[in-house]
């Protein structure tokens, strides 16, 4: 007989716990939810006792802040000054509010919580468009800055993105001790960075752009609200008596969301199919441009195509023989069939130095 | 001790190119179309040869270049010949005729020009017409700020004495009269030469004109330092050019009138051709805030026209070349891109409801009725002189204000002329 190893002779459980079915698992987690300390969370989100007007003061004070402050940071190109004003953004609770509204099935919160957001979001697009006219300086609609254009145009990425933070804000709620994770769910799924860039970008009348950072906001807004009812529903914060007097009801209330969803997809989707095809004309042109200039080294190219219509603008480096810009226009309408509109900027690059002593 | 190391960039400048073909996947026999319009222009091109591409089964494929005149010229050294190249300079054009490069045209393509143009044909070398004429602009305009020439109540001069009143009264009025910018990559100079064109035009009549054109009067006949001292007057007035010689040197030319534009307009006239209205600034409104009028003439009388465009010529003898020369010909090759605008026939026949743009259809009009046209000298003079020392002396004569010395530089381009130093 072979000695046998018994660490390897463990054999894993039949119910095998993937990653995904164990952070489920833990979701789905249940705590021990007192009635009182149900109503006490409740409350925390969006109070429907005196507490509301200190609450709405504190909300609307953050939100003018928060929107304020992100769109400096998002006409100063500046990422950390973006990320602060998520830090500082209010919107996550009303839509946790709306979350626990729907599940629970409470009017007065749902009304209250529906509306604190509608003028959250018109409030915020106001004060971004306030602060671009103010401060707007030497933006145009076609020179945005990186930090707003990212923020334009929202992929399905985005959607995957507001769908986990919408399950870790539900988590992080109806799971106690997990309350430190907040700040990160607010960063990880913008609210106010997005509707800052429609303000600005409407004060510098970019409607396309708006409109863009108008869906990344409403994919965020939808899949929060959906996933955290969801959690809301299966961690079991909603009570088991709840549950069973709405017989089925609370996936009706929800289903209204879930056609949301399927909408803001759908362009989401174009979005990213406009981006892959971007990518993937940006591989078939540095291909052609290996071809075209063997030497030529691509100092920063920007392809769009959109059907068979094409731009390119790029900054080669060359060697001392540079290659004519018609060459490669043709060697790339004769390959991908697209018509091209070609602008190549050459670049040499020298270097000179200087002792003294 | 210090060790200071510098890194520098240097960006040697733009070269754009554009190219468009029908996207379908089909084997067609393809003709290659190389010239000069890009982007829109060349988009509108595309369009202009469906019809023949669907009636005759063959794919056209074209490019256009930002470098033209450099580019054919590599192109024929590389033996790399285009099919059909869409030349803006006939004397260009009659170079590689006379090199034996292009292909005279077929008898009947040739008959049908003739019979259009008569006397005005362009592109001939001993005997043989080897150019089609497709698109025309004519040059000698005035684009103007309307809105305020109205409300300030001043007229259309009718004389060049009216518009150098005009010009000073602008002045007088605290106002910048004109805009001028010249910058045009490796063809910077070009909007000179016409200004020059239009004056020795309007000074010396016609005949003389011709003559000029042609290397029997130098550039150091009195007549033309004459005329670049008169073109002297707007450049080099302090105060009469926006932005003065900087601007005009280093604003690129489609940017030129912006600044007629601005809130408080920063000039009121620009002279330059009909092309323009392709780069008005967005808040440049047609009809509402901004019109032509014609260059007027010296004496008054009707003024003579200059005029520019771009003439079709074929590399290949092949047939379904020899077609697509014989279609660029007619008056119906510029309908489908006059229904688009942005484009005047030069054709005689070309019928004025095809024009779906009132602009485009004045121009067209212009063109028909004028009694005295002109094509650009400075594409008919040898390509030396007018693609090389002439664009180039202009950009001299801005820096340095001195006209003598610029005609000697120019005329010391021609062929066997001594060189010029300075």
């Amino acid at each position: 007989m072979e000695p046998t190893d018994e660490r390897t002779n463990i054999s894993p459980p039949a119910n095998d716990l993937t990653p995904i079915t164990q952070i489920w698992g833990t979701i789905r987690q249940r705590e021990d939810w007192t009635d009182d300390e149900r109503t006490e969370v409740l409350n925390e989100l969006f109070p429907d006792d005196e507490r509301i007007v200190p609450y709405i003061k504190r909300f609307a004070t953050l939100m003018v802040l928060s929107t304020t402050i992100a769109a400096f940071g998002l006409i100063a190109n500046s990422a950390a000054v973006v990320i602060g004003a998520m830090l500082v953004a209010p919107l996550m609770t009303p839509m946790l509010a709306l979350a626990a509204s729907l599940t629970y099935a409470q009017m007065r919160r749902f009304v209250g919580s529906v509306s604190l957001i509608v003028i959250g979001t018109v409030g915020a697009i106001a004060t971004g468009w306030v602060v671009a006219r103010i401060a707007g300086g030497s933006l145009t609609a076609t020179s945005l800055s990186s930090e707003l254009l990212t923020r334009t145009t929202p992929s399905l990425l985005d959607l995957g993105i507001a769908i986990a933070a919408g399950l870790a804000g539900g988590y992080v709620l109806t799971h106690k001790g997990a309350g430190s994770s907040l700040p990160g769910v607010a960063i990880a799924v913008a609210l106010v960075p997005p509707l800052a860039t429609v303000g600005v970008a409407l004060e510098l009348q970019a409607t396309d752009q708006a409109l863009g950072a108008l869906l990344l906001y409403s994919t965020n807004l939808v899949a929060i609200v959906l996933s955290a009812s969801v959690v809301m529903v299966v961690s079991g914060f909603v009570p088991d008596y709840i549950r069973q007097a709405a017989r089925g009801k609370i996936g009706l209330r929800l289903l209204p969301w879930g056609i949301a969803l399927i909408a803001v997809a759908l362009p989401l989707a174009a979005h990213t199919r406009a981006i892959l095809e971007d990518d993937a004309f940006a591989r078939d042109v540095t291909a052609a441009i290996e071809v075209w200039d063997p030497q030529a080294e691509i100092v920063d190219m920007d392809a769009d195509r959109s059907g068979d219509r094409a731009t390119v603008s790029m900054t080669v480096a060359t060697s001392a023989d540079r290659q004519s810009a018609w060459k490669l226009a043709k060697a790339i309408t004769a390959d991908l069939r697209v018509d091209l509109d070609l602008d190549v900027r050459y670049q040499q690059e020298s270097t000179d130095a200087a002792s003294t002593s | 001790m210090q060790l200071r190391r510098v890194s520098a960039l240097l960006v040697a400048g733009a070269v754009v190119a554009t190219a468009c073909s029908s996207t379908s996947v089909d084997e067609r026999p393809v003709i290659e179309v190389f010239g000069t319009f890009r982007e829109a222009d060349a988009q509108n091109f595309g369009a202009t040869v469906e019809p023949f591409e669907e009636e005759h089964g063959v794919e056209v494929r074209y490019v256009g270049s930002g470098s033209f005149e450099q580019e054919i010229r590599q192109r024929i050294a590389d033996a790399d010949y285009p099919d059909i190249a869409l030349f803006p300079q006939p004397a260009l054009l009659t170079e590689f005729a006379a090199q034996g490069l292009v292909r005279p045209l077929s008898a009947e393509t040739a008959a049908a020009q003739q019979a259009a143009y008569g006397d005005n044909v362009v592109a001939t070398f001993d005997g043989d017409l080897y150019g089609v004429w497709f698109k025309a602009s004519v040059k000698s305009l005035v684009w103007y700020r309307s809105d305020t020439f109205a409300a300030r109540g001043y007229k259309i001069p009718g004389s060049w004495s009216d518009l150098v009143q005009l010009t000073e009264q602008i002045e007088a009025n605290g106002t910048t009269p004109w805009c001028l910018s010249m910058e045009s990559f490796t063809q910077s100079g070009w909007v000179g030469t016409d200004w020059i064109e239009d004056i020795v035009l309007r000074q010396q009549g016609s005949d003389f004109y011709d003559d000029w054109v042609d290397g029997a009067v130098s550039f150091e006949d009195d007549a033309i330092v004459a005329a670049l001292e008169t073109f002297g007057d707007v450049v080099h007035t302090p105060g009469r050019v926006a932005g003065g010689v900087n601007r005009i040197l280093n604003t690129p030319w489609q940017r030129a009138q912006d600044p007629m534009f601005d809130e408080e307009p920063g000039c009121l006239m620009h002279r330059q051709a009909s092309f323009q209205e392709v780069h008005l600034p967005e808040s440049a409104v047609l009809g509402e805030n901004t019109d032509v009028f014609p260059l007027p003439s010296i004496d008054g009388s009707e003024p003579p026209v200059l005029v520019a465009g771009n003439l079709a010529a074929a590399f290949d003898d092949r047939p379904d070349v020899a077609l697509l020369m014989e279609f660029l010909g007619t008056p119906e090759a510029g309908r489908v891109w006059a229904s688009m605008g942005g484009f005047t026939s030069p054709h005689p026949d070309f019928q004025t409801e095809w024009y779906t743009s009132e602009f485009d259809r004045r121009i067209g009009e212009v063109l028909r009725k004028a009694r005295t046209v002109r094509f650009d000298g400075s594409d008919l003079m040898t390509p030396a002189v007018g693609t090389g020392t002439f664009w180039s002396g202009m950009l001299t004569f801005v820096r340095t204000a001195n006209a003598r010395a610029t005609a000697a530089e120019i005329q010391a381009g021609y062929p066997g002329a001594e060189p010029f130093e300075e």
